[in-house]
């Protein structure tokens, strides 16, 4: 019987690794503009190296794949492989990673393959209790391929989703494993960069689904949502079991933004204040107007008290976690650290709408239509909704430019 | 488009890479200036193939085609051997 010379990895596992600091090498062999738009990172700098399988079938020239693996590596790419740590394996699906990951056992190398492949990868939530007690629950569930955050409010048997992601499956074994009921469902804003969950969650549980109106019209198409929804008021309050969660309208991101408080503990942010970044007033087409309410906004913020834990919507990088892996720090903390915080107390007016225009990462095209299919105006298949998900948001200013 | 060809690759149900591995393996044993007609149902080879034909050097691309057949979209690949 051969022996298999190949471990495989989980996305769980992944994450773990990726989480802990473990120092791999990547070798991803999809087509270059696979690995430009969406590849693994982590902690920090992911060694990696990207040669589409078929260019390794051709370079190896052998009938087989695993055969031209090890005929490949040998005659082309010995130097670039390290010896010392694992090479991780990746493909779209984790088929055609198995035969490099064969191959490269076969060459003596630590070899694993990353089971499921990036599709799996893509599609991976983890869920994190941030505080798990009789009187109040909250779980952050997270999808670390695009830095997506999203949350569970439990108490006394009941329970809100705050931002629900596109796969609403995770909500509802958490909701069944821990035995609550979903009963309201609450989108902070109309996201640009993922297609949210919340309609769908509300129509599979039957909970009523809350948007900001201002959110509920598409900022460039100006059509309204034709989605059904319930409209979210400034300063309005959201019961459930024995907890209270008030909505703050911060408008900047998006003009229907609102943040979400649970009395002086947490503050659900939306993407207002994320742990690394703030967000940036560009998604609607409308950056100078709407910087300057995000500025306000920001300062309605800044005006709570300092030990509230900030739980964000986003994050651009693992290392935005805390050591238990979680997204989230208090306020205090936060004007300390975050670049965007800091400018904010620091500038004038003027010199703080400065920098928010002059860190705006590039606007994917893709953002248009997602906003589309948030309020309705476009129904794309899973195929075509998981492209329009492809990669890593981008809802933040980029990082510490200034 | 009515590509007449030499040999046909039916490739539908093979998951990436055994379309391409497989399909390279036939067109290895074509005869210079003979066309190998695959037909595979996984939807990455379109661009896979292109990819390929791009660094191999025996042989080109003479045309692909997106067509229904038995109810599922397949994707058809045309190679001639050059070389």
């Amino acid at each position: 019987m051969e022996k298999c010379l190949e471990a495989a990895w989980t996305v769980e596992e992944l994450l773990e690794k990726l989480e802990s600091r473990l120092k791999f090498f990547v070798l991803d062999v999809r087509k270059r503009e696979e690995f430009a738009k969406f590849h693994l990172e982590g902690r920090e700098a992911l060694p990696a190296l990207n040669i589409p399988y078929f260019e390794i079938l051709e370079l190896g020239g052998k009938d087989e794949m695993v055969d031209s693996v090890i005929a490949c590596v040998e005659r082309h790419f010995a130097g670039e492989l390290p010896r010392d740590r694992t090479i991780l394996s990746v493909c779209a699906t984790g088929d055609t990673s198995e035969y490099v990951a064969q191959g490269l056992g076969q060459l003596g190398y630590a070899s694993a393959n990353l089971k499921g492949g990036m599709k799996s990868w893509g599609n991976y939530h983890s869920i994190r209790p941030v505080v798990e007690t009789a009187a109040l629950s909250v779980y952050q569930v997270s999808r670390p391929a695009r830095g997506c955050l999203s949350y569970v409010v439990a108490s006394g048997g009941k329970a809100l989703v705050i931002d629900p992601l596109r796969h609403i499956q995770p909500y509802r074994d958490l909701a069944r494993g821990k035995g609550f009921e979903i009963r309201c469902v609450v989108d902070t804003h109309g996201h640009a960069d993922h297609i949210s969950g919340g309609p769908a969650l509300a129509s599979a549980t039957g909970a009523p689904y809350f948007l900001h109106p201002y959110d509920a019209i598409h900022p460039m198409d100006v059509l309204p949502a034709t989605i059904p929804y319930n409209p979210i008021r400034d300063r309005q309050v959201f019961r459930v079991g024995q907890v209270e969660l008030e909505a703050l309208h911060i408008p900047g991101h998006t003009l229907g933004l609102v943040a979400l408080r649970v009395g002086d503990r947490y503050l659900f942010s939306g993407d207002s204040i994320c742990i690394g970044s703030i967000a940036r007033p560009d998604l609607g087409g409308k950056a100078e107007t709407w910087a300057p309410l995000h500025r306000r906004s920001l300062l309605r913020l800044l005006e709570l008290p300092g030990q509230m834990l900030v739980l964000p919507g986003h994050y651009g990088s693992l290392n935005e976690g805390d050591s238990s892996g979680l997204f989230a720090a208090t306020l205090d903390d936060l004007r300390r650290r975050n670049p965007g915080l800091r400018a904010l107390e620091q500038e004038t007016e003027e010199g703080f709408i400065r920098y928010l225009l002059g860190n705006l990462p590039c606007f994917p095209a893709e953002y248009v239509d997602i906003k589309r299919v948030n309020v309705g105006l476009r129904s794309p298949s899973e195929g075509e909704a998981s492209v329009l998900e492809l990669g890593k948001n981008v809802c933040a200013l980029s990082g510490e430019t200034s | 488009m009515s590509q007449s060809f030499d040999r046909l690759f039916d490739a539908r149900g093979l998951n990436c890479p055994m379309p391409l591995v497989n399909a390279r393996k036939q067109a290895g044993q074509l005869e210079t200036g003979q066309i190998l007609k695959v037909i595979a149902s996984d939807a990455g080879s379109m661009a896979d193939f292109q990819g390929w034909v791009k660094i191999a050097r025996n042989v080109e691309l003479l045309g692909q085609e997106t067509e229904s057949m038995d109810g599922e979209s397949v994707y058809i690949h045309y190679i001639k051997r050059i070389a």
